[in-house]
């Protein structure tokens, strides 16, 4: 497993009672395979999401990459070396380009990076579909499904196994969301990338090759 | 793209918020800069002024308390005469750099004519005593007066310890006076100690008796040229006290001592109510020494003066030559105050201002630092590069109104000293002192002379520091509160 939750609890405190998000959560999620989780609006998939690429912390339990504790590889390490993470908003730097928004992780991360920098991420853009008189713009001046396709080449810029997606297409039309998909297909079967997407959409669950379910704080297999 | 070329980007593309924050430190940057400027200046006209009023003080009765007094308090004053041990004690301190005590008397001669000022040659003659020369007693061996620049040795020699410790017959004397008289070092000049009385009902003054004071002339002295422009309404003072200084004879303490003790002594044989008034009281006038005490510099004045205040007899007080600064330089010291607090009401706006420009700029940001702390950026680095943008547009608007700045200080402090200086045309009344000698005359003229706003290295350095600083506090703290958020609670 690269991927593991274990015992997970995260909880709203509401007074002096507890509204529970996560209770108990286990999950493990392997290399070369695309993931869903499916559930409904505020089923407490993003808050997985969080906690499964660091931006937030449980209460209990723990994440392992590699079999390691997250808390103990340090979360803000974690972030820059061993996941990238794609949001349904884009999360791009407004004033920079295409080119430059995948360039900021380079700069971040620590696992090694081909010395010609500008190159690579003219070539993974180009790959993900954005040719380079478009890498050049500045990213507000991309449609929704163009600035997705930044953001995933910037969450692949850093070479990472380990990619997690909260709902990558709910900002996209049907076709562009086919498009993501096959991205992410792509990554996980031909690159070897452990995909994980947090969705509410049947269709994309479908095209996984696992999903799980999430449902009222309780996560479990789909089928 | 690390950081760095991060934050520049962001303020190459950013123009108009960049430019908003320009303007914002420059007209902030104009106030801190123009307070700094008036603050150097003031300062630098207090280093050169209390520089040219020399670093002497002494300690003397304070006739200004005396004045105020009652009646009553006046009758029942007594004044105790400085004790030499507290006079020693007060020169060991470590504020001094050397001491000297004086004991002077008058004398006359029978022999040796004295100065009488350029081109005057006659001479009045009358039968009364005649004390035209001054014998100022010496315990400081180099002589506190040379060594001040008050006179410089010309030829010969100061005196000997041994000479001042034993009292002996040695004299150093004006050049003018060695020429009057034809006298040479090694040579001998002779003076009389005169014994008068005095008769209270017909106001006639006797010969009563009298003894040669024959002392070796050891060197000889030039006062220090004092220029005095033609037609200067000091000019007869100036000539007065050339006078008396040309026709100072400076001999050992204790030769003063044997002199004074003499006449003393003498007078009491031919006024015997006097004698008995001396007799019950225990009066004795060889025990009133004038000390100077050269400071180390100007700036010790005020910790000298608080540290010997209290060793001191009542109604004595600690004069030194920077005191004339505070009574002339009031203009100049209420615009440093006013400019101080102008200082610290900027500080304090610009860091409420900037913050909060920085604030609003960070709402919009907020957004992306949450993106850069999500990629794993380390928190330092994000701080890095949001100071790093404040900082390279501060640096822009600060080095702008250093010169904006400077210049409306300059504008301002004129304007300001104006109106100050036509506010202090009263003087308050002059007493002497015995520090006179020691200290040149400064005027309200002077001061505003050396006032200068100018562009010099500490200043630069200084409005650097405070201007970078203030902005640096005023970015830092707004910025703290947002990124010690996890990422998901600043982007969700």
């Amino acid at each position: 497993m690269i991927l593991e939750a274990k015992e997970l609890n995260y909880f709203y405190q509401d007074g002096d009672s507890r509204r529970y998000v996560l209770k108990d959560t286990n999950v493990g999620f392997e290399k070369g395979k695309f993931y869903t989780i499916l559930g409904q609006s505020g089923s407490g998939k993003t808050t997985l999401l969080s906690l499964l690429s660091a931006l937030d912390s449980p209460h209990s339990g723990n994440v392992l990459f590699n079999e390691q504790d997250i808390k103990k590889i340090g979360y803000e390490k974690y972030r820059r070396n061993n996941v990238g993470i794609i949001f349904q908003s884009y999360n791009l730097i407004p004033a920079f380009t295409a080119v430059e928004n995948v360039l900021v992780p380079m700069a971040i991360t620590e696992n090694e990076i081909p010395e010609d920098q500008k190159t690579v991420a003219y070539n993974l853009l180009d790959y993900i579909g954005i040719v380079k008189s478009k890498a050049d713009r500045p990213v507000n001046k991309l449609s929704g499904g163009e600035q997705q396709r930044v953001a995933i080449a910037r969450a692949l810029a850093t070479n990472v196994e380990l990619i997690l997606a909260d709902e990558p297409t709910g900002n996209l039309d049907e076709e562009m969301e086919q498009e993501i998909i096959d991205i992410f297909k792509k990554l996980a079967h031909e690159h070897d990338k452990c995909v994980v997407v947090v969705t509410h959409s049947n269709e994309i669950a479908q095209q996984s090759d696992q999903t799980f379910m999430l449902q009222k704080g309780k996560l479990s297999a789909y089928e | 793209m690390n950081f760095i070329k991060r934050g520049f980007l962001s303020v190459s593309r950013k123009k108009t918020k960049s430019l908003i924050l320009l303007a914002v430190i420059f007209i902030l940057g104009n106030v801190i800069s123009g307070s700094i400027s008036i603050q150097q200046a003031t300062d630098n006209v207090e280093t050169s002024i209390k520089e040219r009023l020399g670093a002497a003080a002494t300690v003397e009765l304070d006739y200004e308390k005396i004045d105020q007094m009652s009646e009553e308090e006046h009758m029942n004053l007594e004044i105790s005469n400085l004790d030499l041990e507290l006079i020693k004690q007060i020169g060991e301190l470590s504020y001094v750099k050397y001491y000297d005590y004086s004991f002077s008397t008058w004398l006359g001669s029978d022999t040796a004519n004295s100065y009488l000022g350029e081109g005057v040659e006659e001479r009045y003659e009358y039968d009364g005593p005649s004390y035209d020369f001054q014998l100022k007693g010496v315990n400081y061996a180099p002589v506190l007066d040379f060594e001040e620049g008050i006179g410089n040795l010309l030829e010969g020699r100061a005196f000997e310890d041994q000479e001042v410790e034993n009292g002996s017959s040695v004299a150093i004397i004006s050049k003018k006076l060695a020429e009057i008289n034809d006298l040479q070092i090694g040579d001998n000049i002779t003076f009389t100690n005169s014994v008068y009385s005095y008769d209270y009902t017909t106001g006639e003054e006797k010969l009563e008796t009298s003894r040669d004071v024959i002392l070796e002339v050891i060197g000889l002295f030039n006062p220090t040229s004092v220029s005095v422009e033609e037609g200067d309404r000091d000019q007869g003072m100036f000539d007065y006290m050339n006078m008396e200084y040309q026709n100072t004879v400076y001999v050992p303490n204790e030769v003063v001592i044997s002199e004074v003790t003499y006449q003393f002594e003498e007078y009491l044989k031919y006024d015997e109510e006097y004698a008995a008034i001396v007799e019950e009281e225990g009066i004795s006038m060889t025990d009133y020494y004038i000390p100077i005490f050269v400071l180390n510099s100007p700036e010790d004045s005020r910790s000298f003066a608080e540290e010997v205040q209290p060793l001191l007899p009542e109604i004595y007080k600690v004069s030194s030559s920077g005191d004339q600064y505070d009574s002339i330089a009031a203009p100049v010291e209420s615009m440093s105050k006013l400019a101080g607090y102008v200082l610290l009401i900027a500080v304090v706006a610009t860091v409420l201002i900037i913050g909060l420009v920085v604030l609003l700029f960070l709402r919009d940001r907020k957004h992306e630092l949450g993106i850069y702390l999500s990629l794993g950026e380390r928190r330092a680095r994000v701080v890095g590069q949001i100071l790093l943008e404040v900082m390279v547009v501060a640096l822009i608007g600060i080095t702008l109104s250093l010169f904006t700045g400077n210049l409306l200080a300059q504008g301002i402090s004129e304007t300001l000293l104006n109106a100050e200086n036509t506010q202090n045309q009263y003087h308050d009344m002059i007493y002497y002192s015995e520090l006179d000698a020691y200290q040149t005359n400064v005027t309200m003229d002077d001061v505003m002379a050396s006032y200068e706003v100018k562009l010099d290295f500490s200043y630069i350095l200084i409005f650097y520091i405070v201007g970078l600083l203030t902005i640096l506090v005023s970015t830092i703290i707004p910025l703290i509160y947002i990124v010690r958020l996890n990422p998901k609670k600043i982007m969700m």
